[in-house]
């Protein structure tokens, strides 16, 4: 990343000091190209936030995530499943997104990575406090699917290798 | 035309209107004003009406020829954006009177036509990215404040550049 698109992120996000953000902004009211530059960021921004809520990405979202999705009235379906737990799940044409929430034993836990039967995700971020990890699939493609069996596994990674904190089966039929 | 220039052209022309002039003046600062309105208000109806009443309290003050320093019109249009996002108390009562002296042409203000990107490329590029980029990537444009899984803000800042930089050559290279 080029040090003035670093700096129109900074700037985006509040992360300059004060005196360095009045400087900044002194500085973008006479650049029109700046300008641009930062309008293509917003538009980048609302492209992401838009394909979000159109349920095209999947990821592993924070507690703070989840809050301000529950707050702006997006429909969230939950299921909660404890390590060696299953579950029946679903997703309903109304529904704007699944969380699965994968209870498991994360304090000391440094990385963390979710394995299914097809793939390994690396170093997935996680709250150790909370003790769970809440995985969102991508909700568009997944109410397309017929029926079919998803097993995750949370792994940890230490230095003396992996450890395994616990197997989850979702068994998945159509709405 | 250099905003020195422009800000001369529509003072000249008091009592009459350069419409030229002015067109320009909203077209360049537009953006400008509501790019800040964002940034400092996250509303998009707060940043719409923030480029309404600076534009109008500028124009104001250009054809009154109040403007002392003519080559820092910049400066002058980000410090009423600054005052009016400091004083919106203030700044109501004032818009209500000039709303009624002054009306800006909609297409004067609009943006350009936002670059569009293609949903389902933004959607493989951002798959491409860890899963801590793709998750500092999502919450930090939806919830526009980002307090990430155990991350610190020094970490969350970092991996925003590295998976915004990342986003941004996937996306070109579309």
């Amino acid at each position: 990343m080029s040090a003035e698109l670093a700096t129109l992120v900074d700037y985006w996000f509040g992360d300059l000091p004060p005196e360095r953000e009045a400087a900044f902004e002194e500085h973008l009211f006479g650049c029109a190209e700046c300008t641009g530059k930062l309008q293509e960021l917003v538009a980048l921004g609302a492209a992401v936030r838009n394909a979000w809520r159109a349920g095209a990405v999947r990821a592993v979202i924070s507690p703070a995530l989840y809050e301000a999705m529950k707050k702006e009235g997006l429909r969230l379906r939950e299921y909660p499943v404890l390590p060696g737990g299953s579950v029946n799940c679903t997703i309903a044409a109304s529904d704007d997104f699944v969380v699965s929430r994968l209870s498991a034993p994360l304090a000391g836990v440094r990385r963390l990575d979710l394995v299914t039967d097809a793939e390994r995700f690396e170093d997935v971020p996680f709250d150790a406090a909370a003790g769970e990890v809440l995985m969102c699939p991508a909700p568009a493609p997944l109410k397309r699917r017929g029926a079919f069996t998803h097993r995750v596994r949370l792994v940890a990674v230490e230095d003396a290798g992996e450890r395994l904190l616990g197997e989850y089966t979702f068994e998945h039929a159509p709405s | 035309m250099e905003d020195a220039e422009l800000a001369r052209a529509i003072a000249g022309s008091a009592p009459a209107i350069d419409a030229a002039a002015e067109g320009e003046f909203c077209r360049r600062f537009a953006p400008r004003v509501r790019l800040y309105g964002l940034r400092h208000l996250r509303d998009r109806h707060a940043a719409a009406d923030l480029v309404q009443q600076v534009l109008m309290m500028t124009l104001e003050r250009l054809r009154a020829g109040k403007l002392r320093e003519p080559e820092r019109l910049a400066s002058f249009v980000l410090g009423t954006c600054r005052m009016v996002c400091m004083d919106q108390r203030r700044g109501a009562a004032r818009r209500a009177d000039l709303l009624e002296e002054w009306v800006i042409p909609e297409e004067a203000v609009e943006d350009a036509e936002p670059r569009v990107f293609e949903r389902d490329r933004l959607a493989a590029c951002l798959e491409v990215l860890s899963e801590r980029e793709r998750s500092v990537v999502i919450s930090s444009f939806f919830e526009e404040s980002i307090s990430e899984l155990g991350l610190s803000g020094g970490n969350v800042r970092v991996i925003r550049h590295r998976a915004l930089g990342k986003l941004r050559t996937c996306m070109e290279s579309a």
